[in-house]
């Protein structure tokens, strides 16, 4: 039996969930490292659970007692699982490091390897807790071709309805012949998603021979992320990035590559006969899911932002039932904000009132802040969606009607909230509210874009 | 006698909620006064000589309360209003039209208002209206609404490209007809399952864990998705289904799967009798209780 174990034969099967990587891997430990202790604690919580604990079975005495092993390690095997529970809750009650935790679960009651399936969740859990840890493009799903126009007509979104399992399968069969990967679907606990970690490898072979190194190699990880009943998608491939060193197996096909063949397979995966979908870019990336979601996402505010944001927050006028005349109602009080809760909660509204309260107003001051926030619409739509970078390439000619020279002037803001930003220096005055185009107040909701006499052109030239 | 500093602010910030509170509803009874019907009726009546002093420095208030008042009963009575908006920004279009429709929820209250902005674009000698930004939420296509309600007129050139769902001329009436349509019937799905789980007791609950309903098994019952078009339904002895919910709120589709395959009894129990959703538990509970008279006589005749 055990010489089928050293067989390698290339297959098109995924790579299984079963799959360890040994302990002792430095970037394992790294990677692992990244999470807190209270996220190290939650996943050894999961995976000890009772429905779970078959698919992450601990170290056990009776798994010690199977082959020799050296009697140095630091943790002693337990006995059963319900110990190992009361080991982990233990550690729960008492505060320390995380460091106890993670020597914990690698050298002792993981100590035979962590599964694939398990750095998939550690890292989905990272996530979680760090929505900003990565750049992420939105995509819009579109159908291709025309569709006939039906007897009953039926206005819900083009979005394709799938089942997790089907569609990964899907994608299976796509990538498979060029790809090996390794599929973990989870639903992120605190944004309404469904994230899809795919992490490919260019061998044929059912373990790879490559170092244990690679499974955390993050080039080779891409994540989509599926937003609940909206036609986009987010994935972590940025046409830019990935400009890390080159994977150490010195194959042909670099980690872009691979990166490219799962982007392309997606939209067939989603697709079905009579209902074909594509993938167009929609010129936004940013650095937070939750921007994304705002901007690209199911809800009001997808298509109305900037000076739009309040429709979008519905702002301007309350239900029918509100007997007050709309034009005397606070818009905070339309939005459905406690005003308590934004004196204390956010920054920025408290920094900005007391100077405004600082002095009596000019009429000057208070002209320019109604265009301001005729321009920028309620705070609340800048605060939510921070956009962390945004590219505008003019195409203006500066006067005269010189055919020939086209300067080619490129601006590019970078910072925690390019927005708001904007809005505090048309504020304090520095920007001219009235006469600004929209896409610097957010309106256009893209972070790259071609402008033409203060125009957004819908297809980069 | 000693007190806690910030026991103090605490009260302090409780005081003030309460204080703003009071204001909130000062304001909202006064507007409500001013609205009434028998003091619009004074305003009216009385001609402008004749009016007092006191009312002269009243009716500014009391106009606008007027005029809000018919406002808010046109957004009750025909759910759908246009209003004017100026566009802010320097390089777009400066005039837009602007629709607002009002969907009234199961408890009485409404939602958001849903915006709709409109820009006319002038193409050669004609016009047409197309959609600049809007608040529907994805899950309504509004870039199919348009196309089907709002495309370009067509020329009759040529006759082969003029297809017939082509040369509708633009409908704006139809256009915001279906669109509240559409937004009426979504908020009807998630209302039948607001009250689906309102009857099982499971508000606010989205695990699995807690008790069954005793008549009908069922131990969830949640939307497939934000739309609401699809709702799952799962019971107590590992059947799941799901079934399809129309706009008028009938099921019209429905699977179930257990562990031998289709339950076709059950299937054909939420989709008949009407169909309507609202009596689906009740349908559920008789198919339950036959299921259960079943499994007794099969038992007993072994």
């Amino acid at each position: 039996m055990a010489r089928q174990k050293l067989v390698r034969a290339p297959t098109t099967a995924s790579l299984p969930n079963n799959l360890r990587i040994p302990s002792s891997t430095p970037s394992l430990i790294k990677t692992l490292g990244k999470l807190s202790r209270q996220a190290l604690l939650d996943l050894a919580f999961f995976w000890l659970d009772d429905r779970n604990v078959e698919s992450f079975p601990p170290f056990l005495q009776q798994d010690e007692a199977e082959g020799p092993d050296n009697e140095a390690l630091p943790y002693p095997a337990g006995e059963t699982i319900e110990e190992i529970q009361q080991v982990y809750s233990d550690l729960q009650d008492r505060k320390g490091g995380k460091r106890e935790v993670l020597d914990r679960i690698l050298e002792g009651d993981w100590r035979n390897g962590i599964t694939l399936r398990q750095l998939a969740m550690a890292d989905l859990r990272y996530m979680d807790d760090h929505p900003a840890s990565l750049r992420w493009t939105a995509l819009e799903l579109s159908r291709v071709g025309k569709q006939s126009p039906q007897q009953s007509p039926d206005w819900s979104g083009s979005v394709p309805r799938i089942q997790a399992a089907t569609f990964v399968q899907a994608l299976q069969r796509e990538i498979s012949p060029l790809v090996k990967a390794h599929y973990h679907l989870g639903r992120s606990a605190t944004l309404p998603l469904t994230l899809l970690r795919i992490f490919v490898v260019d061998s044929p072979y059912q373990s790879p021979a490559q170092s244990a190194e690679i499974f955390t190699d993050s080039s080779r990880i891409i994540y989509v992320a599926f937003p609940d009943s909206c036609p986009f998608i987010y994935t972590s491939i940025t046409a830019s990035g990935s400009k890390t060193a080159p994977s150490t197996s010195s194959v042909a096909t670099d980690t872009r590559t691979l990166q490219r063949l799962v982007r392309d397979a997606i939209p067939k995966a989603l697709s079905r006969p009579q209902a074909r979908f594509s993938l167009n870019a929609t010129s936004l990336a940013a650095k937070n899911l939750p921007t994304l979601l705002t901007l690209r996402g199911p809800g009001r505010s997808t298509v109305s932002n900037g000076a739009f944001s309040i429709f979008a927050d519905a702002a301007l006028e309350g239900s029918p039932l509100d007997p007050r005349p709309s034009n005397t109602v606070a818009p905070e009080d339309h939005i459905g904000i406690d005003p308590a809760e934004t004196d204390s909660g956010r920054d920025s509204t408290k920094r900005k009132s007391n100077s405004l309260e600082g002095g009596a107003l000019s009429p000057l001051s208070k002209q320019r802040r109604m265009a301001v926030h005729s321009r920028f619409g309620t705070e609340s739509s800048i605060a939510q969606a921070p956009l962390d970078r945004l590219d505008i390439r003019l195409l203006d000619r500066p006067g005269s009607d010189d055919e020939d020279t086209v300067p080619a002037v490129s601006l590019t803001f970078s910072g925690s909230n390019v927005i708001s930003g904007l809005r505090k220096l048309a504020e304090l005055g520095v920007v001219d509210p009235e006469r600004m185009p929209s896409w610097m107040t957010g309106e256009e909701s893209v972070s790259v874009a071609t402008v033409r006499g203060g125009q957004r052109l819908q297809k980069d030239v | 006698m000693y007190t806690d500093p910030d026991e103090l602010d605490t009260d302090i910030a409780s005081i003030h909620a309460e204080i703003r509170n009071l204001q909130k509803r000062k304001r909202i009874l006064t507007s409500s006064l001013l609205a009434t019907d028998p003091i619009q009726k004074l305003l009216q009546k009385a001609p402008a000589s004749a009016v007092s002093d006191d009312l002269a420095a009243l009716s500014p208030l009391a106009q606008a309360a007027g005029k809000h008042n018919e406002l808010n009963h046109h957004r009750i009575a025909f759910g759908a209003t246009a209003f004017p908006f100026k566009d802010p920004s320097p390089n777009s279009p400066k005039n837009l039209l602007g629709i607002r429709i009002d969907v009234c929820t199961r408890n009485g209250q409404f939602t958001k208002p849903y915006y709709i902005l409109l820009r006319s674009e002038q193409r050669g000698t004609e016009k047409r209206l197309r959609v600049h930004r809007h608040t529907v939420p994805a899950c309504i296509s509004m870039a199919k609404l348009e196309s089907a309600y709002l495309s370009r007129p067509v020329r009759d050139a040529d006759p082969e490209l003029a297809k017939p769902w082509k040369g509708r001329r633009q409908d704006l009436r139809g256009f915001a007809r279906e669109l509240r349509r559409e937004l009426v019937g979504w908020q009807m799905r998630v209302d039948a399952v607001e009250f689906l789980r309102e009857k099982l007791g499971l508000e606010g609950r989205y695990t699995l864990e807690g008790s069954p309903d005793r008549d009908t098994g069922v131990v969830s019952v949640a939307a497939a998705s934000l739309e609401a078009r699809y709702v799952r339904l799962e019971w107590e002895d590992g059947r799941v289904g799901r079934f399809k919910l129309s706009n008028g709120g009938i099921v019209e589709r429905a699977v179930v799967i257990g562990d031998q395959g289709r339950d076709k009894k059950t299937e054909d129990m939420m989709t008949g009798g009407g169909g309507r959703v609202e009596t689906v538990l009740d349908r559920l509970r008789v198919e339950n209780r036959l299921r259960v008279e079943r499994v007794s006589t099969s038992t007993s005749s072994v």
